[in-house]
């Protein structure tokens, strides 16, 4: 084949023919392999051959001409091997190809007939049954080969089942029959922990999944809100411009009409405005009651602030002249922010805060 | 059910007809009522050896102990010192008593083979085990009683060949535990499934749980659970002979997994060697690109 090959090389062929013809040296290399694992073969043979001679011949008629084959391949002509090439030796699967393959059925059935047991002897000797089906399906797809496998043995052991009720043999483990299992008790401890553990790890991270989804739902529903809340204000914004353009003529004389402008904003605003707009035309509440219930927003910003009148009075904390007024200006500065409250500054020092914060 | 019990043990205390003075007493009752029953049964009578060649690994002797467990036909020997000498196993088969063998051979460390042989005088099966998962593993969680005699289900693939019909008749003597069987118990509830998918041989082994775990009342419903352990045979060669003969069948497709390896590193090689090509060529071409030293030289312009 080398040979070959260096002829070949010499006529100047182009790259995928040398590829091939690599490949077919290749092949015969591992051909030579097989062969001589044959001719190691051939020698047990001759041991056995006195027996069974008409075998004998058979097997080497086979192998003749499989030699034949081989030399014909090697020694022909570079056109032949091309040929032989170009029919398709650059397909992968050649190596069954180049197998001599045996399959001598006259001898097999003759050896089984041999061997065989008896016709007559009862099922229950060899409990054998025949699956009517032939497995088809797909090596490569585990799943369905296991469930073939597994439809296989329960047909079996249904089978089996029916034929031991035939020859009235027992089948069913009665439930107080103990012996000693192939597995041993510690061993199916093992098997059994480790179901439980798989069973737990799966509850687990079921639960997880879920705990994460629920993380990712909540996030969304604060996202709503936030979008609502977003939504209510503008709606506001909104409502409150359009009493603006409507109340354009009326704002102008707001001394006019101010009672009725408030009434119309506590409208605009309210969600509500038909229910306020018919409360406000009830009862009045008075000021002092009003005050209770709503809290009372504080003197004002400017109530402590002196004004004409208060400059030239001296009726009230005279003594302290400018500096207690600022001091009341800022209590009622502090007074006004905190509603109801009062002026009085009842907030402990911070050390007191902390200790108090800390015994909580 | 007792009368056919009573058979079975009346059988076993034949086989042992050379006695043990315990059973004396049973044997005289017992052997009455068989003679009376029937004057003279058929036996299926089969013994195997089961052995391995030296240099097995962890894995494929675990899978040897499981067979062992599975088949309490079985008679385990010490491991078989030469891998050239097959001829002596016939021999050591009938100093055993068996009528089969199940031989192990592990070559390099990696590939198991397995010759299922009738000994006196054939025929052998020499099989490729792949794909071998022992009993240990948890994931079988099924379990069956010590030497109990498993149903043996063979798929239509095996009567559709004639090697098929030869290997089931084969798995039959070998795997078929026989009623006789000194350790075999009475019950059935394991099945042990051959499959013919891809040219090759497919072994399960499932327990028959008849009723649902779950709802020990409820009406009996089969289902299976997997014991182990599983494994894939190829079959190679049929010899005439018990591990020695003429071949009658030879499987064309079966290709040896050292040859799968070595082509494998092939590949691996010729990657390498083209990669390496590739290197020197643009390395080459370079040089070639290269102009030599003028007036325009870069080192020249460029001072």
């Amino acid at each position: 084949m080398e040979k070959l090959m260096e002829l070949l090389g010499e006529d100047g062929l182009n790259e995928f023919d040398q590829e091939q013809l690599q490949s077919l040296v290749g092949d015969n290399d591992s051909e030579d392999e097989g062969e001589s694992e044959e001719d190691g073969e051939d020698g047990d043979e001759s041991g056995s051959e006195g027996e069974d001679s008409d075998l004998g011949e058979v097997e080497k008629d086979g192998e003749d001409v499989d030699e034949d084959n081989g030399d014909g391949e090697l020694s022909e002509g570079a056109d032949v091997a091309l040929d032989d090439l170009e029919d398709g030796f650059d397909d992968e699967d050649m190596i069954p190809k180049q197998k001599m393959e045996i399959d001598n059925k006259v001898a097999l059935e003759r050896i089984r007939e041999t061997i065989q047991l008896d016709q007559s002897l009862p099922w229950t000797e060899t409990l054998a049954v025949s699956y009517p089906q032939t497995i088809d399906v797909d090596v490569d797809d585990d799943l369905s080969r296991e469930l073939a496998f597994y439809k296989q043995a329960l047909h079996g052991a249904n089978t089996a089942r029916t034929l031991a009720a035939k020859y009235n043999f027992p089948f069913t483990r009665p439930s107080d029959y103990f012996a000693e299992m192939v597995k041993s008790d510690s061993h199916m401890e093992r098997i059994r922990q480790r179901l439980l553990d798989e069973s737990a790890g799966m509850k687990k991270s079921e639960e997880k999944r879920k705990e994460r989804e629920g993380k990712k739902f909540g996030k969304q529903v604060q996202l709503e809100k936030l979008k609502e809340r977003e939504k209510s204000k503008k709606d506001m914004d909104e409502r409150l411009k359009n009493l603006k353009r409507k109340r354009k003529g009326a704002l102008d004389n707001a001394e006019a009409d101010g009672d009725a402008f408030d009434v119309a904003v506590e409208d605009a605003i309210s969600d509500h405005p038909s229910k306020r707009g018919r409360g406000a035309g009830g009862k009045k509440i008075s000021r002092d009651s009003r005050d209770q219930k709503f809290g009372f927003g504080g003197k004002g910003r400017r109530s402590k602030q002196n004004t004409k009148a208060s400059t030239d009075s001296f009726e009230s904390g005279s003594g302290r002249g400018g500096r207690g007024g600022m001091r009341g200006g800022r209590g009622g500065m502090r007074g006004g922010r905190g509603g109801g409250r009062g002026g009085g500054n009842h907030r402990p020092g911070k050390s007191k805060r902390m200790a108090s914060r800390s015994k909580n | 059910m007792s009368s056919v019990l009573k058979a079975q043990k009346a059988n076993a205390s034949k086989l042992e007809a050379k006695g043990k003075g315990k059973r004396k007493a049973e044997d005289i009752d017992t052997d009455e009522d068989a003679e009376i029953v029937q004057p003279k049964k058929k036996r299926n009578k089969q013994r195997v050896l089961l052995l391995s060649s030296r240099g097995i690994t962890h894995r494929m002797r675990h899978l040897m102990n499981d067979l062992e467990a599975l088949l309490p036909h079985v008679k385990k020997d010490s491991k078989l010192d030469s891998k050239s000498q097959l001829s002596l196993l016939p021999e050591l088969a009938d100093l055993n008593n068996c009528n089969n063998t199940l031989y192990f051979e592990a070559r390099r460390h990696e590939d198991l083979y397995l010759w299922a042989a009738k000994t006196p005088n054939g025929p052998s099966i020499k099989m490729h085990v792949q794909n071998v998962h022992t009993m240990d593993e948890l994931k079988m969680t099924g379990n069956c009683l010590k030497g109990s005699r498993g149903i043996l289900s063979f798929d239509k693939a095996f009567d559709d060949s004639e090697w098929g019909r030869l290997t089931k008749e084969i798995f039959t003597h070998i795997f078929g535990v026989p009623p006789l069987a000194r350790k075999a118990k009475p019950f059935i509830d394991h099945v042990l499934t051959f499959s013919i998918l891809d040219n090759k041989i497919w072994f399960r082994n499932f327990q028959i749980m008849e009723k649902d775990p779950l709802q020990p009342n409820g009406p009996p419903q089969t289902s299976l659970v997997e014991i182990g352990p599983r494994f894939v045979l190829t079959p190679i060669r049929i010899f005439e002979g018990a591990f020695n003969g003429a071949t009658v069948y030879s499987n064309p497709e079966f290709v040896t997994p050292a040859a799968v390896r070595s082509l494998i590193r092939q590949e691996k090689g010729d990657k390498y060697r083209q990669r390496k090509e590739a290197q020197e060529e643009s390395s080459k071409r370079k040089e070639l690109r290269r102009r030599d030293e003028d007036v325009l030289a870069v080192s020249k312009v460029f001072a």
